[in-house]
């Protein structure tokens, strides 16, 4: 009786150290990415040309696992292994690694941990970016998306991932590239798709050749991807003056009048002014909107249920509060006229640089007022002094 | 059957102190301390103590093994006795501890201030700082106070991660949290202190040797806490300074890098031939300026 116990007893305690080892060398479900349901959904793509669209990005972009470009893309494979796949210590498997949890497996911003950053985080597939020096139709170059991911950036959930090694950091910038096109392409494709669906939604004989899917999908959004450093604002020499307090004193004046800053930055800078959409929760706030004042719910039954699992609730974006000392682009003066000079597209924040007699003085003059303004009287910042017990009194 | 399980229980002994001859022998052990006395005496506690619990634990293991051994269950058929206790020995096991514990409170007082409480010194006020360090998840973000060696003013410097100090001087840190507790921890310095939202709390040490080591964050602080690494580069003081004005340099940059590098300040004396340009197009900038604008 004892010893049947005794043996029940070590029998229990086995399995309880061998089942989860076993369990969790299962063999889990290949990763693969997500379709764009939103868009799907919106655009009322086919069921069958919606499998045609899946079909033509797994054979022109791989999976996860196993990605795969062609040389049109101007994209390295070799980089894009390192980046991709499971993690295999730290030689492999990087975007999984660092990024998936915020930035999700299709690149679409909808990782576990998305809902809970503010700002969300960035969604590739439209290929916006905020932080570069292209622009703002052009994608960022391969140098603007190196620099984020070696500064990260500050104000937001982004880290630095300053202490990976170049070659890492390249992988990465490879693969979000990757992603980014990929994203394009399958919003290129789901337009195709909805230009010939409205002809005939049957038809057969959608031309999906290489060549035809080469030539008018990839190929003009490779090249844009391609020849963004050639894009790269020239950043004129800076006045004489630049740094002095008079510069400052013309900068505020820029900023209070023509530079039209304080419409959302409000008269005290700090960002009380207009709430805008940001890009991407404007198009999801349109598609809400959309939906509730639908006459035919049946209709729009996709696009609501793809709103619910394929889209963050929109958010209305906040105009920064400039004196808070915290640039989120990089406080570099030549980094703060990219910004000015052409706005924030994704943002909603206008560039300034064509805006009717300004110059590009004036644009140094106002990042002299903005980089003066954390440090002015009225701003958070004092000279910080560590904190102290204050003297006892001897009772 | 007998005696196995005395057997077994010998081996918790065995191991451990096996353990503790293997690592330090084979330099599976501390991390390799590059402080000051403050860190040394810090190791020297931990030994101390390390030893002292080493007897106990050694005396008490082989107590239960003595006791499996001789009274194991099959080779002794009287039934056990039971006794009331000890008075005397109950004396001796309260108060042996306590007075261990009195002691240990003493011994390291002087090293808890001395990490904790007396902030370096020079000429009769606290030095100033060195740099801020603010905890985020998941980074450690820098502040350097710039040439006039105050924080908080506009020639501060910022960088990301990788935290610089020169070789052999006395360091203070200010150290703050963005948004929730971290630890900063310098494990080859032996310092490692909270950061705790809303305080500002000075931590301070002196890197003896230069190279580069791990800034770990130490408090389980979301998700990301894993990838929370910084870098502290102990270097030459020409080193150290060289490092603050090429900082300098690249925050003040008015192009990007790559191209002819230009600072706002090094611009009136080798750009005197481009500067003349502006000056040629001020008469329409002023016709156009904001300024102009307001007055009419």
């Amino acid at each position: 009786m004892l010893n049947s116990w005794r043996n029940t007893g070590w029998l229990s305690v086995t399995m309880l150290v061998v089942l989860p080892l076993a369990a969790g060398c299962g063999e889990s479900s290949p990763a693969r990415f997500h379709a764009n349901l939103v868009q799907l959904a919106d655009t009322n793509v086919s069921d069958k040309h919606q499998q045609q669209i899946a079909d033509i990005l797994l054979a022109m972009f791989g999976t996860p696992d196993d990605p795969f470009v062609l040389p049109e893309t101007g994209l390295d494979l070799q980089k894009l292994k390192i980046a991709a796949g499971p993690v295999k210590g730290y030689t492999q498997g990087l975007f999984r690694l660092h990024c998936v949890h915020c930035h999700g497996i299709t690149g679409d911003g909808m990782g576990p941990t998305a809902l809970f950053l503010k700002p969300y985080p960035r969604d590739y597939r439209e290929g916006w970016f905020k932080f570069k020096s292209t622009p703002s139709n052009q994608p960022p170059t391969h140098a603007d998306l190196v620099r984020t991911l070696q500064e990260g950036i500050p104000g937001t959930a982004m880290p630095s991932f300053k202490l990976l090694s170049e070659g890492e950091i390249y992988a990465l910038v490879e693969y979000v590239e990757y992603l980014s096109m990929r994203g394009q392409t399958e919003l290129e494709l789901i337009n195709q798709y909805k230009l010939a669906d409205a002809f005939d939604p049957d038809k057969e004989d959608f031309p999906t050749t290489k060549e035809f899917l080469v030539n008018t999908v990839i190929s003009p959004i490779a090249a844009k991807w391609k020849n963004a450093p050639s894009q790269s604002t020239q950043v004129p020499t800076p006045p004489k003056d630049f740094g002095s307090t008079a510069s400052i004193e013309r900068g505020k004046q820029v900023f209070y009048t023509t530079g039209g800053c304080v419409k959302c930055h409000g008269p005290t800078a700090l960002g009380d002014g207009q709430l805008v959409w940001d890009m991407w929760s404007e198009a999801i706030h349109k598609m809400d909107v959309k939906v509730a004042e639908s006459a035919d719910p049946a209709k729009l039954s996709e696009l609501s249920y793809a709103l619910r699992v394929d889209a963050l609730p929109p958010r209305e974006g906040e105009p920064r509060n400039l004196r808070a000392g915290i640039l989120r682009g990089g406080r570099e003066p030549y980094e703060l006229f990219y910004r000015l000079n052409n706005g924030i597209f994704p943002s909603q924040m206008p560039g300034i640089g064509t805006t009717p007699g300004m110059t590009s003085d004036d644009i140094w003059h106002l990042i002299d007022f903005i980089l003066d303004l954390p440090y002015e009287p009225g701003s958070q910042y004092h000279n910080d002094e560590h904190m102290k017990a204050p003297p006892r009194e001897l009772l | 059957m007998g005696k196995f399980w005395a057997l077994v229980f010998l081996c918790v002994p065995i191991f451990g102190v096996a353990m503790f001859i293997y690592g330090p022998a084979k330099g599976v052990w501390l991390p390799e301390n590059v402080g000051a006395e403050t860190a040394y005496s810090i190791d020297h506690l931990f030994k101390f103590i390390l030893a002292l619990t080493g007897i106990v634990f050694l005396g008490t293991e082989l107590t239960l093994f003595l006791f499996l051994w001789r009274y194991d269950g099959k080779s002794n058929k009287q039934p056990a006795k039971f006794s009331h206790g000890s008075h005397t020995l109950e004396i001796c096991w309260t108060i042996v501890p306590a007075a261990t514990l009195l002691f240990i409170a003493i011994y390291q007082m002087n090293t808890w201030a001395a990490a904790k409480m007396r902030t370096p010194m020079a000429g009769g006020h606290d030095i100033p700082f060195t740099v801020e360090v603010t905890g985020r998840q998941f980074e450690w973000r820098l502040r350097y106070p710039g040439e006039d060696g105050i924080l908080g003013t506009k020639d501060d410097l910022f960088d990301v991660n990788e935290l610089h100090v020169p070789v052999g001087e006395e360091v203070l840190v200010s150290l703050k949290s963005m948004d929730v507790l971290h630890s900063f921890f310098l494990p080859n310095l032996r310092v490692k202190q909270d950061a705790v939202p809303g305080m500002k709390i000075p931590v301070w040490f002196r890197a003896m040797k230069e190279g580069e080591y791990d800034i770990p964050c130490a408090e389980l602080c979301g998700w990301g806490h894993y990838k929370m690494k910084g870098r502290l580069v102990v270097e030459s003081r020409e080193a150290y300074e060289k490092y603050l004005a090429d900082l300098k340099t690249r925050q003040n940059a008015v192009s990007p890098p790559g191209t002819a590098q230009q600072t706002a300040e090094a611009e009136p004396e080798d750009a005197q031939p481009v500067a003349a340009q502006p000056q040629q197009s001020a008469p329409p900038n002023e016709a156009t300026s904001p300024l102009a604008k307001t007055n009419e």
